[in-house]
């Protein structure tokens, strides 16, 4: 049986147990290099950290969700094997994020909808965001909020 | 770089020349990315995919990213991104992002500048469509 609609509805406003995401600086080395960017030096002067690669925004967001791609797709009754894909991506960065610096992630499922296309049929569109905010490092004071990671995730209903 | 920018003027170009299967090898691994249609030839043969690795939509989104931030003057000047995904890349396609400068404004005394942006398979179609914004010097 497929994945009904009222099901879909009941998972807005579910939310990700989070985690935290660290730049490592060797982690920071190896995106900028393989996004073809300027890897960030590994050779410290005393002075600011680097800015990371603005793409660590959305790796920190996924990265430290909480749950496994696999277990995010099976809160909506799918599998990989069901084909989901990407559909939409905003990063919104109220500051750079830096190497070495460790973020707090949380957020959830925001929105679900149902659809039915003339060529692709039934399918679902799921909409999670999540935000990050900085982990002091002199306490246990909420952080700074650094930046908001929304996506969308399709979902083929073949069977719906 | 900046000092001259209006409503209409283009972004420099920026080309990925060949898209590189080793790459992708290691964003699997930096994404903990089980899916083998990023690196494994016989799965995607299998699969009835051809024999070329299929790059990771992040990865795609970073070109965009590197075509703003190296117009407006570095990493730190990106304030904002929305794409949505419009096809797959292929290892050794030649990629291009095009971007147009779409206002100018002024939020909390820093100068914007929305673009919009599209990443494109050089002779062939859009892969990555979406807006930019970026802080100007």
């Amino acid at each position: 049986m497929g994945f009904a609609e009222a099901d879909l509805d009941g998972q807005v406003g579910r939310a990700f147990p989070g985690g935290t995401y660290t730049v490592t600086p060797w982690r920071a080395w190896l995106l900028a290099d393989t996004v073809l960017a300027p890897p960030p030096s590994l050779i410290g002067d005393g002075g600011e950290a680097p800015v990371a690669h603005p793409l660590f925004a959305w790796m920190a967001a996924t990265g430290a969700m909480g749950i496994t791609w696999d277990e995010l797709f099976s809160w909506f009754g799918a599998t990989a094997a069901d084909g989901p894909v990407f559909g939409e991506h905003e990063t919104t960065l109220h500051r750079p994020l830096r190497v070495g610096a460790s973020y707090r992630v949380s957020g959830g499922i925001v929105s679900a909808q149902r659809k039915v296309g003339r060529r692709t049929g039934t399918f679902d569109v799921v909409g999670y965001s999540m935000d990050l905010h900085e982990v002091p490092t002199d306490g246990p004071a909420p952080g700074v909020h650094v930046a908001t990671c929304w996506n969308s995730i399709v979902f083929p209903r073949r069977d719906a | 770089m900046t000092a001259a920018v209006e409503v209409g003027t283009e972004l420099p170009g920026y080309e990925v020349p060949s898209v590189s299967a080793e790459k992708m090898k290691t964003m699997a691994a930096l994404l903990s990315d089980p899916t083998p249609i990023h690196w494994d030839v016989e799965t995607l043969q299998a699969l009835g995919m051809g024999d070329r690795p299929i790059n990771q939509g992040p990865l795609n989104m970073g070109y965009v990213m590197n075509a703003v931030t190296d117009w407006a003057g570095g990493a730190d000047r990106l304030t904002r991104l929305r794409v949505r995904f419009l096809g797959n890349v292929l290892a050794g396609h030649h990629l291009r992002v095009r971007g147009t400068v779409t206002a100018l404004r002024e939020s909390d005394g820093v100068r914007l500048a929305d673009c919009d942006v599209v990443l494109e398979v050089v002779g062939g179609d859009p892969v990555v469509s979406g807006t930019a914004t970026v802080v100007l010097a």
